[in-house]
């Protein structure tokens, strides 16, 4: 048994809300609905719950995960909280997948589920920041990631016109997302990512994910159980690797550098992929900046190039690399728990993706960007290939 | 268009500490920069760990007293800061690289958007705190221009 013997047999996920109108639970529910309904499974036959712990509504309750088995009536052989911040979501098809393989559960449902603007119970955090950067008033990922893009200025040179294809490029995206946050589909120009207002100079409101609430959920299994269920159209995870703290025993490091170097490489070789083989990119977006370090990180082009490598690529639903269809989470809101990427993945990878649908559905790359640390760029980087069946 | 930008003294702050950091924060009650230095490698870490980032080991680390000399290697402009900070908008905070190899973030005062630059030479300015200890915070080192 390994990762690629396992199958994501179904998705599921709420639209995207700007304030939810309902409970998190009742949000988790549909999910859990729609995905017996779709699979066939009886609920007593999933035995499996992984969430994603980046949940402002539910993170900073050490029973989260426990407490939503009893709310939905499940009954499981493994309950895990992924906590690995905007890793989390591909976190949890690996880990469903390695309890699958050693035989804890059979039917793991992996679970996104987030009302953070509707009810966002703090964070507990304990880490550098009451130290060493709140009392400097940086605020949050904004503060970190101005520091980061200033510097890989410095250093490679930022092209705001390539920045805001990326944005425009995501945005018409959205407008072909029904799921989409309703507030973000309105079409947008290079001029307005220009002109829009700064919020942690050089990182403007258009680079910035806005947080929204939602939930979403996949069902993952083994193959020869999805077989036995008479389920034929899945998608297999095929390489997945991840790193925590990069460079963590250095004391001074390149910030335009991360994890993802390592976790890349390493979810491509399980894969058995080249990078010049990726069909479809679905990169974690928190900022726009981050983009093109992931483009340089995973090898799509050389350090320090990725600005020129976005300019040069059509990065639409029609185009030579297509990259976050839904929108991504900077144009379909930061909701459900960072999971946004993912779903889409895997609807690409179904043929079920509509007007956006991409040509090339011979496999899809997702990635995870976890956490912010002091002054270098993010906690954990994490990358996921998958590919159809068939 | 010039951007001004402001100091952020008069922003209340209470700042909780851990214990494995408080030689720093001692230190600043004479207006003295300590770093942590790992003696079996030889080299400098911030911000405060419990154990040295090279080794592991918590025998390995010691506090030296350094210059605060040092460069700004990138910087943010704050236009939207976290409650405490509302209304003081747009001021600056510089991650900056000191003389002994390590990246300090601190608030910048005395020093206006025109002359805040990547490659800026700046040197400590202690901000007094009420229990007596001082936030570091970096200003322009005029003398090593």
């Amino acid at each position: 048994m390994g990762l690629r013997d396992n199958a994501i047999v179904a998705y599921a996920e709420t639209k995207v809300m700007k304030k939810s109108d309902r409970d998190v639970w009742v949000l988790a529910g549909e999910i859990l609905e729609s995905l017996l309904d779709k699979t066939g499974f009886d609920k007593a036959e999933v035995d499996g719950l992984v969430m994603s712990g980046l949940t402002g509504t539910g993170g900073a309750s050490m029973f989260w995960a426990q407490s939503t088995c009893d709310m939905l009536g499940l009954e499981v052989g493994f309950c895990e909280q992924v906590h690995t911040g905007g890793c989390s979501a591909v976190g949890a098809v690996a880990r469903a997948a390695a309890a699958i393989d050693a035989g804890m559960c059979d039917v793991a449902l992996c679970l996104y589920a987030d009302t953070h603007v509707r009810e966002h119970n703090g964070r507990n955090d304990r880490n550098y920041r009451r130290d060493w950067t709140e009392p400097y008033g940086l605020l949050g990922p904004p503060g970190a990631f101005g520091l980061l893009q200033r510097a890989y200025d410095a250093k490679y040179g930022v092209d705001l016109h390539a920045l805001g294809k990326l944005a425009v490029t995501q945005r018409d995206h959205a407008l072909l997302n029904e799921n989409a946050c309703e507030e973000l589909r309105v079409p947008i120009t290079i001029e307005d990512y220009l002109n829009s207002r700064m919020i942690a100079d050089p990182i403007r409101l258009l680079d910035c994910v806005m947080l929204a609430d939602g939930a979403a959920g996949l069902i993952v299994t083994s193959r020869r159980r999805a077989r036995e269920k008479g389920l034929h159209k899945y998608v297999v995870p095929i390489g997945y690797a991840e790193r925590t703290n990069f460079l963590g025993g250095e004391n001074f490091v390149d910030v335009t550098r991360s994890g993802h170097e390592i976790a890349g490489k390493k979810a491509l070789i399980g894969a058995g992929l080249d990078i010049k083989d990726v069909r479809s990119f679905h990169p974690y977006d928190d900022f726009l900046i981050a983009l093109v370090i992931q483009f340089e990180a995973f090898g799509f082009c050389k350090p320090g190039k990725g600005m020129a490598f976005v300019r040069n690529t059509d990065l639409s639903y029609k185009g030579t690399l297509p990259m976050n269809t839904g929108g991504g989470q900077i144009s379909a809101g930061q909701a459900a728990c960072s999971s946004h990427n993912l779903i889409e993945a895997v609807r690409q990878l179904m043929g079920e993706a509509g007007e956006r649908q991409v040509k090339d559905t011979a496999n899809a790359l997702v990635t995870g960007i976890g956490w912010i640390n002091y002054g270098r760029n993010w906690g954990t980087s994490a990358a996921l290939a998958l590919v159809p069946n068939q | 268009m010039a951007v001004a930008i402001n100091d952020t003294l008069n922003v209340k702050r209470e700042i909780k500490h851990y214990d494995f950091g408080m030689p720093f924060w001692e230190a600043t009650r004479q207006k003295k920069l300590v770093i942590q230095y790992c003696k079996a490698t030889k080299k400098y870490q911030h911000f405060p760990r419990p154990v040295s980032i090279f080794t592991g080991r918590r025998r390995d680390i010691e506090w030296r007293e350094v210059s605060g000399r040092g460069t700004v290697f990138s910087f943010t402009i704050a236009h939207r800061g976290p409650p405490a900070f509302h209304g003081i908008e747009p001021y600056a905070i510089a991650s900056v690289t000191l003389d002994i190899g390590v990246n300090v973030i601190a608030g910048v005062v005395n020093c206006t958007a025109e002359q805040l630059k990547i490659g800026m030479k700046v040197k400590p300015y202690w901000h007094p705190l009420e229990n007596g200890e001082h936030l570091l915070m970096w200003q322009p080192d005029m003398d090593a221009a």
